[in-house]
């Protein structure tokens, strides 16, 4: 088990707390993205490419405070861009935490060292590391466009351990992938010592640079279950087993948009992380106006129809997980033996 | 998919080519600054990051280069120029495989 028993308690306890309330449609992950900047352009990211003034902006930690309190998720993954070049990240982090919130720094860790060196972060039982890796080093150079950061990331993680810091790891990956070098690159991750790696398919941005290796339904199914068939007891995952199962096409799931909101420069964005349909000005507008029955795989949509991603789907696993008893027992039976 | 070819440096002509609600929606979509050009013959270059043709008074809202934010009604503007650089029609991915291949694979620095 990679999720820690507070966090997991405390996001079972949210997530029954919203369905007592009737609310079908809660948040679950704020995305905060404070800035577009960052110090790599990956083949698969179609989240940076902005004009230069876009790229120089980024919002203020009260504008990020206030975005939060406002959607109540309780945890805050802040993506980007490369957050650490966000000048008022440790600010903005001590913040969260204050407010008990669960937060994932996304970075590439390029600057982690760095950064802890200058003393900015604090370990805390709420704040993680969550460092971007698509696998060992030959494939994560290639997947992020530049020889030698698989080998900068795996010194920083060292570095964080060692401080006492939460690290997990989020792998993107791509058509192609090798399962046994996957399996290889989990087995690097917990000799390395981190708490949990995530995983996900990567999705096929409009904006990305790399449009010709983005797994289709089908062909993500059959590299997953090459990966995760016969997991090692070693593995965590810091992430449902029931979306590792749907990873596998053991589950059926649909997605929940609404379970990951971003927010950014532009405002909250609709209708998801990785769409880009407009923006609401408030939390409330988005989730009030978007027509969410647009989205999603059954609803036609061609944008939606391979994607497989975790702000789409884990969402939509955890529901499942403490809303139902066949979810609830799904889930402890994958927990307890191990076996997706 | 990308789109084939990129949008920058064209003028469409309203109501020729597209409707204005059709080039403010390529204009949400574009990666690059345009050069809105309003009824009254003043233009503003900035990047549209938003814009709602279904709201009671349609409208766009942009950032301009020196900080600026910036909403126009739909009703005043008369035409759009992609005159920015499109920043997603690089070949950032071929180049960095080209680099590799050439024995250059643009080490961390």
């Amino acid at each position: 088990m990679a999720v820690p028993f507070s966090q997991m308690w405390t996001v079972a306890t949210y997530v029954l707390r919203q369905r007592l309330r009737g609310r079908r449609r809660y948040p679950l992950v704020l995305m905060l993205e404070p800035l577009f900047r960052c110090n790599l352009a990956c083949a698969g990211c179609g989240k940076i490419q902005y004009p230069g003034h876009i790229l120089k902006r980024h919002l203020t930690v009260e504008q990020c405070l206030a975005a939060v309190e406002e959607c109540g998720a309780p945890m805050v993954s802040i993506p980007g861009g490369e957050p650490l070049m966000y000048p008022d990240i440790g600010r903005l982090v001590e913040e969260l935490v204050r407010r008990r919130k669960y937060v994932y720094l996304c970075t590439n860790a390029l600057l982690l060292e760095e950064k802890l060196a200058a003393g900015i972060f604090r370990p805390s039982r709420y704040f993680s590391f969550s460092v971007h890796l698509d696998g060992l080093g030959p494939e994560h150079d290639e997947a992020v466009c530049r020889q030698g950061v698989f080998e900068v990331a795996v010194a920083a993680i060292r570095q964080a351990l060692d401080r006492g810091f939460r690290v997990t790891t989020n792998t993107t990956l791509f058509e192609g992938a090798d399962p046994a070098r996957v399996r290889q690159f989990f087995d690097a991750m917990m000799d390395l010592g981190v708490e949990g790696m995530m995983i996900s398919p990567g999705y096929s941005y409009d904006k990305a640079p790399d449009q010709e290796h983005f797994l289709r339904r089908q062909r993500a199914h059959e590299l997953f279950r090459a990966i995760l068939e016969r997991p090692r007891r070693r593995w965590r995952f810091n992430q449902s087993p029931l979306f590792l199962q749907f990873l596998m096409g053991k589950q059926d799931f649909e997605c929940t948009p609404w379970g990951n909101p971003t927010y950014n420069l532009f405002g909250w964005q609709r209708p998801c992380y990785l769409l880009q349909e407009g923006y609401a000005a408030t939390f409330r507008e988005l989730m009030e106006t978007t027509r969410w029955e647009a989205y999603g795989r059954k609803s036609g949509n061609p944008r939606c129809r391979d994607c497989m991603v975790h702000c789409g789907y884990e969402a939509t696993a955890v529901d499942h997980t403490f809303t139902s008893l066949r979810g609830f027992k799904e889930a402890v039976v994958a927990t307890v033996t191990g076996r997706l | 998919m990308a789109p084939e070819r990129s949008l920058e440096g064209w003028t469409p002509v309203i109501g020729v080519e597209a409707t204005l609600e059709d080039v403010v929606d390529l204009a949400f979509d574009y990666r690059g600054d345009v050069t809105v050009v309003r009824t009254d013959g003043t233009v503003l270059t900035g990047y549209v990051y938003n814009r709602d043709r279904h709201a009671p008074e349609p409208y766009l809202q942009l950032f301009t280069p020196d900080g600026g934010a910036h909403r126009l009604r739909y009703a005043d503007v008369a035409g759009i120029r992609f005159t920015g650089k499109d920043t997603a029609a690089g070949k950032s991915y071929e180049a960095w495989r080209r680099r590799r291949a050439d024995g250059d694979g643009g080490p961390v620095s």
